[in-house]
């Protein structure tokens, strides 16, 4: 096993490497330079200009700027944030972890609910309660996240119930340790809900799929032959075979939960990553979208790791196959 | 009668024996389409948006582009169909704007002028003015307003006022009937207008504490303006009837030019109604634009941005991944290996980044075509890699090694032998991908990465309803996202029928 995940992490050492390679041409396509906004600061003066041009290598060709701030990178200096006006990995940091906060919550509700109804949609197939899931999974499905961010908002807004927007209330600081960990859950529900709408409907109607499917497969009949309670049947051997394709849905439901979140944070004012990295696009704020690019990308990797690993471990046949 | 049931039950039968015999394949996938009720009626749903798209000036109104300040974010325009019980067909009312005086909020009501009145005067002769007869032109209301005062010693004049009303309000015709009304204000916060105006304060005085504020509004006299400016008097009167003027919906209406199906110049309009009453069916936004106008011209570039795009992409998608599964070796390798780092980079993150390489001030034009190839960029590896995949499988079978063999070159049997074998699959993936472009495009103008004004789109609409003031006061702006909605859920139906359609095990072969 532990041989199995050195052996991707090193496989993902050059597509990070590309990563970083595409990002850094996508940044040097860009009109304009970020030292604009310097230069248009009279308070700076041309020597502190000329200090930083030649401090991150500005003044010589893209490659060689390249390999600058790759130099830099792996002694762990991922530079200088021009509009925040401190070092970029200090400013991540400070974001990350209002990110993970909701990534991580969003990915458990739709996990968790998403399964639960799937299962519970596929046992009930074709019954009303089966039919009203799959209705509400299609609107999940289709329905903008923004657009039901705004619906969200309204409803809190007219209701009072929610919060409309931030992460803490005002009087945080008052608040005892279990206090303030629920206002973090209390503010977080709108975000988590709007976000993980689209991918719970997923979840649940490929859980749904995959359940039906295995449900007639020889062996669950079977296994009822054989006069195994239903509660077995279903939760140790159709549960256990129809929740793989599943485990490789993790790895790229993580690519649009990142991209979502810039749509989500936006409207409820979430500090988190994606706001940092559009504020950041527009400002040209270059070592800043490099970091933030690379760390979704390192995000993105590590999930899917993760999603082949959990795969291996949920299916031998894998297992045995490839380690 | 069971066995007449058997008999038809049995004709059923053969028939479908017949059609799966002998219908052509496509037959067959559109008949298991035409069993597929979601899927048919979200086909008929697009078929409805695209032909509001396409006569979208037609159907509109009022120009996309044009500002109306006095009337920004007027609410949805009732329609009425009745006046005074009488059925009269539809017809709307025009709109006057009002700032409220203790909360600075606007809001409008409906208002009209007078078109026919009927009374008596101070001297108890009777009159009957309409306007359109007698060279009658205006009927114009002389109004004064009194704001009192009431307090613990009694009532107090603070301000007299008086004012000519061109348009009255509709929830005033008491005022007019009566020739007066009273409105009586306990609101604490109105009282405390009038209290801390120093203006007031000595009159105040002599009444003490303000429990009411009272507004008096007195019908003095009609003016009947006629033509050549001729002004005839009327005080004091008493009416007996009146009507107000009513703004019917008119249809093929002519008002502001464009160019049909974009050739034919014409001014026709499907409805509209006459100024200055506006008939905003969706209301109107932060500039007095109309919502459906800008619904119906933003559906234009959500509705066409998808299969431009899908275009671009699967054309890309399909030669690099027919390229790449045929060849192999080298060529395939690394092409796979650009795939991989263009797909571990988070999409929207890509999307964005590389909307930032491009200025900002595009002409709309270059905007869209820029977007357009963006989103393709973004499509393109996962598309390829699966037509790899295909590729891979397919060029194994026989046919394949027949055109090889008879020396056909690799670009024909790519093109003519290989890639028409994904065909079913790149149809039902186009169908299911197309909201991604859509959501894309709505997403990057949402953020104002997109499409930008005065332009319209459904995601930059929305983009308005973001100020969370505005989003409680005039929830209608929310409506852009219901299209959006209804676009998207209607092409994942038809997505979703179209992969049971070409689903080889619904052919009933």
């Amino acid at each position: 096993m532990i041989k199995y995940i050195v052996r991707r992490l090193i496989l993902a050492i050059p597509v990070l490497f590309g990563v970083s390679i595409i990002s850094f041409i996508i940044i040097s396509a860009a009109p304009g330079d970020f030292l604009d906004v310097l230069r248009m600061n009279p308070a700076v003066g041309e020597a502190t200009i000329k200090a930083l041009e030649r401090q991150f290598g500005l003044d010589k060709s893209p490659i060689v700027q390249y390999f600058l701030w790759l130099k830099e990178v792996l002694k762990g200096n991922f530079g200088y944030s021009f509009q925040f006006r401190r070092p970029v990995f200090e400013l991540i940091w400070g974001r990350l972890g209002a990110t993970l906060l909701l990534t991580i919550t969003t990915m458990i509700f739709q996990w968790t609910i998403g399964v639960a109804l799937g299962i519970f949609s596929a046992l009930k197939r074709y019954t009303w309660t089966d039919q009203v899931l799959t209705v509400i999974a299609f609107i999940g499905i289709s329905i903008p996240n923004f657009f039901f961010a705004l619906l969200f908002l309204y409803f809190a807004a007219k209701t009072g119930w929610f919060p409309i927007g931030g992460i803490i209330s005002k009087n945080f600081d008052q608040m005892n340790a279990f206090q303030k960990f629920l206002d973090y859950l209390y503010h977080v529900f709108g975000p988590m809900l709007t976000l993980g709408t689209a991918g719970l409907a997923g979840i649940m109607r490929q859980m749904r799929g995959q359940m039906l499917d295995q449900m007639n497969q020889d062996f669950v009949m079977f296994a009822r032959a054989k006069g195994m309670p239903e509660k077995v049947v279903i939760f140790k051997h159709t549960l256990r075979n129809a929740i793989n394709p599943l485990v490789t849905m993790f790895g790229y439901q993580i690519s649009s939960l990142l991209g979502g979140a810039v749509l989500t944070e936006t409207v409820f004012g979430w500090p988190g990553m994606g706001r940092l990295i559009i504020q950041a696009l527009l400002a040209q704020d270059l070592y800043l979208v490099m970091a933030s690019l690379l760390l979704s990308s390192l995000m993105l990797i590590i999930g899917n790791l993760i999603a082949d690993i959990l795969l291996a471990w949920v299916d031998p046949r894998i297992r045995y196959r490839f380690m | 009668m069971n066995e007449k049931k058997n008999v038809n039950d049995i004709n059923k039968n053969i028939d479908e024996l017949f059609e799966v015999e002998y219908l052509s394949r496509w037959r067959l996938i559109l008949r298991a389409f035409k069993r597929h009720r979601l899927g048919t009626v979200s086909f008929w749903i697009l078929v409805v948006f695209y032909l509001l798209a396409i006569f979208a000036d037609f159907l509109s109104p009022y120009n996309p582009y044009e500002q109306s300040l006095t009337t920004r974010f007027a609410a949805p325009t009732k329609i009425r169909w009745t006046y005074k019980g009488k059925f009269v067909g539809p017809y709307v009312f025009p709109i006057m704007g009002y700032r409220d005086p203790v909360t600075y909020e606007r809001y409008y009501v409906d208002a009209s002028e007078i078109a026919y009145v009927k009374g008596q005067d101070s001297n108890g002769k009777s009159f009957e003015v309409e306007v359109g007869k007698n060279d009658v032109e205006k009927i114009v209301l002389m109004v004064e307003k009194r704001e009192k005062a009431i307090g613990e010693k009694g009532e107090i004049l603070l301000k007299r006022s008086s004012s000519e009303k061109n348009m009255i309000a509709i929830n005033e015709a008491e005022l007019i009937k009566n020739g007066i009304t009273r409105f009586y204000d306990s609101n604490e916060d109105t009282i405390k207008i009038y209290t801390r105006n120093p203006m007031y304060s000595y009159k105040l005085k002599r009444v003490g504490n303000v429990k009411q504020i009272l507004i008096e509004r007195i019908l003095k006299s009609l003016m009947i303006i006629k033509k050549d400016n001729n002004v005839e008097i009327i005080d004091s009167p008493k009416i007996e009837d009146f009507d107000f003027k009513i703004y019917r919906i008119k249809f093929f209406i002519r008002s502001w030019h464009y160019k049909l199906l974009w050739l034919i110049p014409t001014d026709v309009h499907f409805f509209g109604v006459d100024e200055p009453a506006k008939l905003y069916l969706f209301g109107s936004d932060k500039y007095g634009r109309d919502v459906w106008t800008r619904v119906l011209f933003g559906s234009r570039i959500s509705l066409s941005i998808g299969f431009v795009g899908i275009a671009i992409t699967f054309v890309l998608g399909l030669f690099l991944g027919g390229i790449s599964g045929y060849f192999g070796g080298w060529i395939d390798e690394g092409m796979m290996r650009v795939t991989e780092v263009l797909m571990s980079i988070p999409s929207f993150y890509l999307l964005i980044s590389l909307r930032a390489i491009l200025p900002m001030d595009l002409p709309s034009t270059t905007t869209y075509f820029m977007l357009v190839v963006i989103l393709s960029f973004i499509g393109w590896p996962g598309m390829s890699r699966v037509i790899r995949g295909m590729v891979l499988s397919i060029k194994q079978m026989e046919f394949v090694d027949a055109a090889r063999a008879m020396g056909f070159p690799a670009g024909r049997i790519i093109w003519r032998h290989i890639l028409p074998n994904t065909a079913t699959y790149v149809i039902v993936a186009a169908t299911l991908s197309i909201p991604g472009y859509i959501l894309g495009e709505a997403g990057l103008s949402f953020l104002g990465l997109g499409i930008r004004e005065p332009q319209s789109s459904w995601g930059l609409m929305l983009a308005q309803a973001q100020d969370i003031t505005v989003l409680q006061h005039y929830p209608w702006l929310l409506i852009p996202g219901a299209f959006l909605f209804a676009a998207v859920l209607t092409f994942n139906l038809l997505g979703d029928a179209l992969r049971d359609a070409f689903d080889p095990r619904s052919l009933g072969q």
